[in-house]
């Protein structure tokens, strides 16, 4: 059956029409800019996102997720993903000093890696049956992979949360992610687990890296952690952060730079 | 459909069990995918064909492309039901530079909506202005309360992209 599909190339990347498409699912947009070649599977992935928001929603009271919070369904009744999602939590809680949790709150909830693990997922997919170029955006946090037309690298803004008119700079690169997390539409929503209290310290922080699930999380619990994160960040293997303060002063770790942009 | 995703776990072999499923339906994908959706295979700029259909995917509404005087194009995003209502944007390209955006159709129909559309729609308009002229291909940066505009407006941009 792969021998008819196969891990192969379907094209060389960017040499052949390009799809995009939008997709509402998780209650926000996952965008795809791939091949046009990728059509043929792009519905498998859009598919398994729907199936993913079913299973890990927090607002579905039989999901896997609710049953498992309020304690009617062991582990071993629900999906293995949620282990899987679950294992993730702990491994990014400990990494982060107990910033990144999957009990926000105080209950269950582990939306907070659910989104940029299903997007790192849906990543995989496309690359997994040959889709050598595309990018994966769900509500802003985005995986690339390749390039989106030969010789040049993906190139992804980033929204100023100051000033809704301008990015705040614009990062570049082959095979990376970019996550942001932040107060500009939402308000004040990402608690420190610490205090219980929404976190204030920063605008906006940026992770970039090569992974959108990790970099979302440890966007997450940078925003958490407030200024803190910038020493945090530069203790973290293979991971940079560009973050706006509340007054719109600007910090980057040590490594961000190899990702900036020129205009 | 269930027990097809759980049995393949996460390995590459799985993966690709799930995808050859479906690795019969036809292009244009999202002919049989919900009606909220929006898919538009388009040309790179590299490859001009003007004479190529656009495949109308789930267009059921008056989306489409327009050629006006001085070699401007207008291209027009689909109609997006989001929960604050209908939103529909145009996109003017001249000289492949986007140009102007217009909005077609906004909420009007309650307290609410006026809340949500007043900041955003000025604010979608500039981000549209900004993107094209930083030539990006995505924005990082949560935008929740407006993906009703944020997918009508790529549902043009992808258009636009041709």
């Amino acid at each position: 059956m792969s021998g008819r599909l196969g891990v192969r190339p379907a094209a060389p990347a960017g040499t052949g029409p390009r799809l995009r498409h939008a997709e509402p699912v998780m209650g926000t947009m996952f965008s795809f800019d791939l091949p046009a070649a990728a059509a043929a599977v792009l519905p498998a992935v859009l598919r398994w996102l729907h199936w993913v928001d079913a299973t890990f929603s927090t607002y579905r009271p039989d999901s896997d997720v609710s049953r498992f919070g309020r304690g009617e369904a062991g582990l071993t009744d629900c999906a293995p993903e949620l282990a899987e999602v679950i294992g993730e939590c702990a491994a990014l809680g400990e990494r982060s000093g107990g910033y990144f949790t999957d009990h926000p709150g105080g209950r269950f909830d582990p939306s907070g890696l659910v989104k940029g693990w299903s997007i790192e997922h849906a990543a995989v997919m496309l690359t997994a049956v040959g889709q050598l170029s595309h990018s994966v955006n769900g509500a802003g946090d985005v995986q690339c992979t390749g390039e989106p037309v030969p010789g040049r690298p993906w190139r992804i803004g980033i929204a100023d949360p100051l000033i809704p008119q301008a990015l705040a700079a614009v990062v570049s690169g082959r095979d990376f992610a970019v996550a942001t997390s932040g107060t500009a539409e939402r308000g004040p929503h990402i608690i420190n687990p610490h205090t219980g209290r929404p976190a204030t310290g920063l605008a906006s922080v940026t992770v970039v890296g090569p992974r959108v699930a990790t970099a979302d999380a440890y966007a997450t619990a940078a925003f958490a952690m407030g200024p803190a994160a910038r020493d945090w960040v530069e203790s973290l293997d293979g991971y940079e952060a560009f973050a706006v303060a509340p007054d719109g002063q600007r910090w980057q770790t040590s490594g961000f730079a190899a990702y900036a942009a020129g205009d | 459909m269930r027990r097809a995703v759980l049995a393949l776990g996460g390995t590459v072999a799985g993966l690709i069990l799930l995808l050859s499923f479906r690795s019969h339906t036809a292009v244009p994908a999202a002919a049989g995918v919900a009606p909220s959706t929006a898919t538009t295979p388009t040309t790179p700029a590299t490859s001009a064909a003007p004479s190529t259909p656009v495949p109308k995917a789930t267009k059921t509404t008056g989306a489409g492309t327009g050629t006006g005087a001085g070699g401007s194009k207008v291209v027009t995003g689909s109609v997006i039901s989001s929960a604050y209502g209908p939103s529909q944007v145009a996109v003017t390209l001249t000289a492949g530079k986007i140009t102007k955006v217009t909005i077609l159709q906004h909420t009007d129909d309650g307290e609410m909506s006026q809340e949500i559309d007043g900041p955003a729609l000025p604010k979608l308009v500039s981000e549209t202005l900004t993107a094209q002229s930083a030539q990006i291909d995505a924005v990082s940066g949560a935008s929740y309360t407006s993906a009703g505009y944020i997918k009508s407006l790529q549902s043009a941009l992808d258009k636009a992209r041709a």
